[in-house]
């Protein structure tokens, strides 16, 4: 299958894109794409007047992918500006999620693993202009995570990387699942 | 009262500031409504440096006794561009803390932004911003087309709610935030202990006083590059506040004049440099900055002081010719006329708990220094303790 993984984070260093970094090469029997927010300008509504060029970009990628999975960081309890940016110009004139499996995941430095900020980034996924349909349950909470990788990048604890199997199989289980429906729907 | 009002949107048009704008007019007889805006700020990131225009904006919040966010609703949350300004003012030094806050809202729908209202109250009380936010009062205007007209809420029912919740957001205020009178600290914790100098003892008391007196304010960037204390002498030429305590060197001055400040405090730290001077105008009057490397005994870097005060009543003796010309005669005399120096000789005894010890110092230590003959000597000492 074909994903496309967004780094929630503007950050030179952060430990979510290191999860997606580690994700992508860990189950390289699939394609993820890694899209960075730093490109995105702030989203307003009045300026530019037509969509930036990485927010069409991102567009098209997400048509064309069977998912999307999203890394989200937590600021102030909630999703980082950067982040919510992003699915601000995705949600505006353009559409892409709609109807396109999502799965979140997050990592943080302290034992919550962005809980919080997971929460509030499912409501802002379901809000009728974004429509997304997002994995249910499977919560992948990454805390403590400065210590959990590799010199090289790996997640060192088998368990965790045996919960993230768990999770990202049931997420593409749950994309086969929706393709199944949307093609007897058609 | 002073309050700030951050409209929540960066668009061009927006009913929430117009919510805004009616609330600055309609209570302008209880509070100094300063409406601030978000479009100019950039995106917030932690690896960018701090922006004049981010500084300027965390500065109106810090200094305001309270916070009105007016924020519309995007993908059931807030906009990011409200949620960049605050991870902004909540970053490093967080000006949001126990900042009492008011959240409302309207919208073009029946809805209001109830759900990004909701949001934005858990982003406020996340221990990053911490602030104080008014509960209930949820001030939700529907159908904001019909509800503002000419730049007034027309609806009579939306008006009364609206008057009633800012009142009691004003109570709120008087009731949250820290007295007048516990804006400055009156005195140290201890103030009956006593710290032992090779030279004498002072106590806590005597310490806070001597630094509310002194005619030189002092402000004190520690080794770490953090605004750690400033003296609190009345009516000071830098106005600081207690809550500016703890930022970083690159929060308490503006970005511009950042670089300067950085290089003065890395030649002390590098040792090239012990001390820089600065002459400007203040309020209408000649000040002197003086910075000077502190340094404990070994010569390790302790800190950098600020030391700021008006110089007029010096340049005003300099004027009158107080120290005269090298010749010390004249000087002795002119003085004497000027400083009411002759008072203070005669004074010496009735000056003594602070002339005393100082008085045997200066007399041996005066003429060399001033090359001055020994009767300018107790004069010089004397006058500079009186001013």
């Amino acid at each position: 299958m074909k994903f496309v993984a967004i780094v929630g984070s503007n950050a030179n260093q952060s430990v979510n894109r290191q999860l997606l970094q580690f994700m992508q090469r860990h189950f390289d029997d699939d394609q993820l794409d890694l899209v960075e927010v730093k490109p995105f300008p702030m989203f307003n509504e009045n300026h530019p007047v037509t969509d930036p060029e990485p927010a069409v970009q991102l567009a098209e990628q997400i048509e064309s992918a069977d998912g999307v999975i999203i890394a989200c960081p937590e600021y102030n309890h909630s999703v980082p500006s950067g982040l919510k940016s992003v699915i601000e110009w995705e949600s505006y004139r353009l559409h892409p999620f709609k109807n396109k499996p999502v799965m979140i995941v997050g990592a943080s430095k302290f034992a919550q693993g962005s809980s919080r900020a997971q929460l509030h980034l499912r409501q802002i996924l379901d809000s009728p202009g974004v429509f997304a349909q997002v994995f249910a349950g499977n919560e992948f909470l990454l805390g403590q995570a400065k210590d959990a990788f590799t010199v090289e990048g790996d997640l060192k604890d088998q368990g965790t990387i045996d919960f993230l199997t768990l999770c990202y199989n049931g997420f593409k289980d749950f994309v086969a699942m929706h393709q199944a429906a949307q093609e007897a729907q058609a | 009262m002073k309050l700030v009002a951050i409209v929540g949107t960066n668009a061009d048009f927006s009913y929430n500031r117009l919510l805004l704008q009616y609330m600055q007019k309609h209570f302008q007889a209880m509070a100094d409504i300063k409406i601030l805006e978000i479009d100019q700020l950039p995106a917030f990131s932690i690896d960018e440096p701090l922006d004049m225009k981010v500084w300027s904006f965390k500065k109106a919040i810090q200094q305001a006794d309270g916070v009105i966010f007016s924020t519309p609703e995007y993908d059931h949350s807030i906009p990011a561009a409200l949620k960049s300004a605050i991870e902004w003012v909540s970053y490093k030094q967080n000006a949001l803390y126990h900042k009492p806050a008011m959240i409302v809202g309207t919208s073009y729908g029946p809805q209001a932004s109830a759900r990004a209202q909701e949001h934005l109250r858990q982003i406020l009380a996340s221990p990053d911003c911490d602030a104080y936010t008014l509960s209930g009062n949820e001030v939700l205007i529907g159908n904001a087309a019909k509800v503002f007209v000419d730049g007034n809420v027309t609806d009579a029912k939306v008006r009364a709610e609206l008057e009633s919740y800012f009142n009691n957001f004003v109570d709120f205020i008087d009731t949250t935030a820290p007295k007048e009178d516990d804006s400055m600290p009156k005195q140290p914790y201890l103030d009956d202990a006593y710290i032992k100098f090779p030279t004498g003892s002072l106590s806590f008391r005597e310490v806070q006083q001597i630094f509310a007196t002194i005619p030189f304010e002092i402000d004190l960037i520690d080794h770490t590059d953090h605004f750690t204390w400033y003296s609190n002498k009345p009516n000071r030429e830098h106005v600081r506040y207690p809550n500016e305590i703890g930022e970083g060197v690159d929060e308490c001055h503006p970005p511009k004049v950042l670089p300067i400040v950085m290089k003065i405090i890395n030649s002390f730290k590098d040792g090239s440099r012990d001390s820089v001077s600065r002459p400007l105008m203040m309020h209408g009057h000649r000040v002197l900055i003086q910075y000077y490397a502190l340094r404990d005994v070994d010569g390790s870097y302790l800190g950098t002081i600020e030391f700021t005060g008006s110089v007029e009543h010096i340049l005003n003796f300099y004027d009158q010719g107080a120290w005269g010309e090298s010749d010390g005669t004249t000087g002795a005399s002119q003085a004497d006329a000027t400083s009411g120096a002759t008072d203070a000789s005669g004074d010496a005894a009735a000056d003594a708990t602070s002339g005393a010890s100082a008085h045997d110092e200066a007399a041996s230590d005066a003429p060399a220094a001033e090359n001055a003959d020994t009767t300018d000597a107790p004069d010089a000492t004397s006058g500079a303790s009186e001013h």
